[in-house]
């Protein structure tokens, strides 16, 4: 059945609702911007894979991921964002639009902030996609401890998520074996969380071990794993096996599209920029050092910040430049420089004679140079002419600026 | 294009995805699976498996916490 796509416009979509892209949202919908979140499965991303979060200043106590992605969302769709749950298939642009196609509909935006997130590492051992999909291997504690209750389970890796979510665990299985790449006593999780563990008498530890295959039939029954100094290999039962080995950048309908590090994450500017004009990266699939809910806030409020600033640039370009009557002069220069700000008084006496003929638009490049480029400025000061959209004259040098303003109205007035 | 409803309201993992799997199978390409759930972490599981399995997955929210995963048999 092929059905028509559909076609709708908004200033600003969003991919993706975890905490980066819902405050995005938040700030993009509280300008009053046309604001569209599309997130492909639950709201709230990574975050809700985690069963406390005790580091996300302004909640003394830990709080479950879920939970608190549930107040983020309920206050983004305070200022009016449409929400759609599905996958987007491809970005691109098309006559200065960025088209966002999900299976059913394609998304006109004026700015795009891609917040795709993370996505946990596998661990490339033997028979691996075989047990996912709730076979055996599992990527988050919070859903699958209750089913665990009593059992025998194995964590993978040692970094804070590993370590913490092995701790939450316990409570619930009898036997938290946890397969640690290092030598004896070293972990990369927080000493807070080590201590801990080290003292939780339901965890043990097997040191410089990796998995080496995944057995069973139609359930997981057994993890096998290869000491990483011996090569010996050390079959384990479990009921169920977690894998908490980093995560990859899911970026990869963006490759060729957006400039990306080897290892697949979006390379952005502190103000959040691509190298799409009007399209941002914010949250774990940027290139960044700390990747938490924290740092996910912040990015998400300065690219919803500075996609609001783009919208009003091109709204304002579209409609005092592109699609004013009759013809204009834009006068592009750079505020702090003395010269500049004469010849700006020199053009608005000018304009003030052939007021009737010619409008003026004051282009100052000082803080960005993008209205400017839009009209393809090439130096400042200059006195571009424009009529219908269209660059009529680009004038560099404004010697004799009378006669030239002059015969320039003369000819295309 | 026939479609079918399958009611999870109330059913944790890995009920929700065990029974669309097994809906699934008895499907034909164009047909439109829409499960019922209310627990997150089918949210987790369900969409991605189906995804994973190169089928159209769209999802509804009904109400806070409660989901209308559509899902159309691709192949």
């Amino acid at each position: 059945m092929i059905m028509e796509k559909k076609i709708e416009y908004y200033d600003v979509v969003v991919i993706g609702g975890g905490p980066a892209g819902m405050t995005a949202a938040l700030y993009a919908g509280r300008a009053r911007l046309k604001t569209l979140l599309i997130e492909k499965s639950l709201i709230g991303g990574m975050a809700t894979y985690t069963s406390e979060i005790e580091n996300y200043p302004g909640f003394p106590d830990p709080i479950d991921g879920i939970a608190l992605m549930k107040l983020f969302d309920k206050q983004f769709r305070r200022f009016g964002v449409d929400v759609k749950l599905t996958d987007v298939r491809s970005v691109s642009i098309e006559c200065n639009a960025k088209v966002v196609s999900t299976f059913r509909c394609d998304y006109h935006a004026k700015a795009v902030v891609v917040s795709t997130g993370n996505k946990p590492r596998l661990t490339g051992g033997k028979n691996e996609e075989k047990f996912l999909n709730d076979k055996g291997i599992s990527f988050c504690a919070t859903c699958d401890a209750a089913r665990n209750t009593d059992k025998r389970v194995m964590i993978i890796g040692s970094g804070d998520a590993a370590i913490e979510e092995g701790m939450f665990l316990s409570k619930f299985a009898r036997e938290v074996i946890v397969s640690v790449i290092h030598d004896e006593g070293i972990m990369d999780a927080n000493k807070v969380a080590q201590e801990k563990a080290m003292a939780n008498h339901r965890m043990t530890f097997m040191w410089n071990t990796v998995v080496d295959s995944f057995e069973g039939d139609e359930m997981l029954k057994r993890v096998v794993l290869k000491n990483v100094k011996t090569g010996e290999m050390v079959p384990v039962d479990v009921d169920g096996c977690f894998l908490f080995i980093g995560y990859v950048p899911n970026t990869k309908i963006f490759e060729g599209f957006l400039d990306m590090t080897n290892r697949g994450y979006i390379k952005t500017n502190e103000d959040m920029e691509t190298n799409q004009e009007g399209v941002y990266a914010v949250g774990d699939c940027r290139e960044k050092t700390l990747r938490q809910v924290a740092t996910a806030v912040g990015d998400g409020a300065i690219a919803g910040f500075i996609a609001e600033k783009y919208v009003e640039e091109i709204e304002y370009v579209q409609k005092e430049i592109f699609e004013a009557k009759g013809l204009v002069m834009a006068f592009v220069y750079n505020a702090v420089d003395g010269v500049d700000r004469e010849y700006l008084s020199r053009v608005e006496q000018i304009q003030r004679e052939y007021r009737d003929k010619v409008q003026l638009r004051r282009i100052d490049v000082y803080k960005s140079d993008r209205i400017a480029c839009r009209l393809s400025y090439t130096a400042t000061p200059s006195l571009i002419f424009m009529k219908e959209g269209v660059v009529l004259e680009n004038i560099t040098d404004l010697s004799n600026l009378d006669k030239k303003v002059a015969e320039v109205i003369a000819a295309r007035g | 294009m026939a479609e079918r409803t399958l009611d999870c309201l109330g059913e944790a993992c890995p009920i929700p995805l065990v029974k669309a799997q097994k809906a699934m199978d008895e499907m034909a390409v164009g047909d439109v699976l829409i499960v019922n759930i209310d627990h997150s972490c089918a949210m987790k599981n369900l969409p991605d498996w189906a995804r994973s399995a190169g089928h159209n997955v769209e999802i509804e929210e009904v109400g806070e916490g409660e989901w209308d995963i559509i899902i159309e048999k691709a192949k």
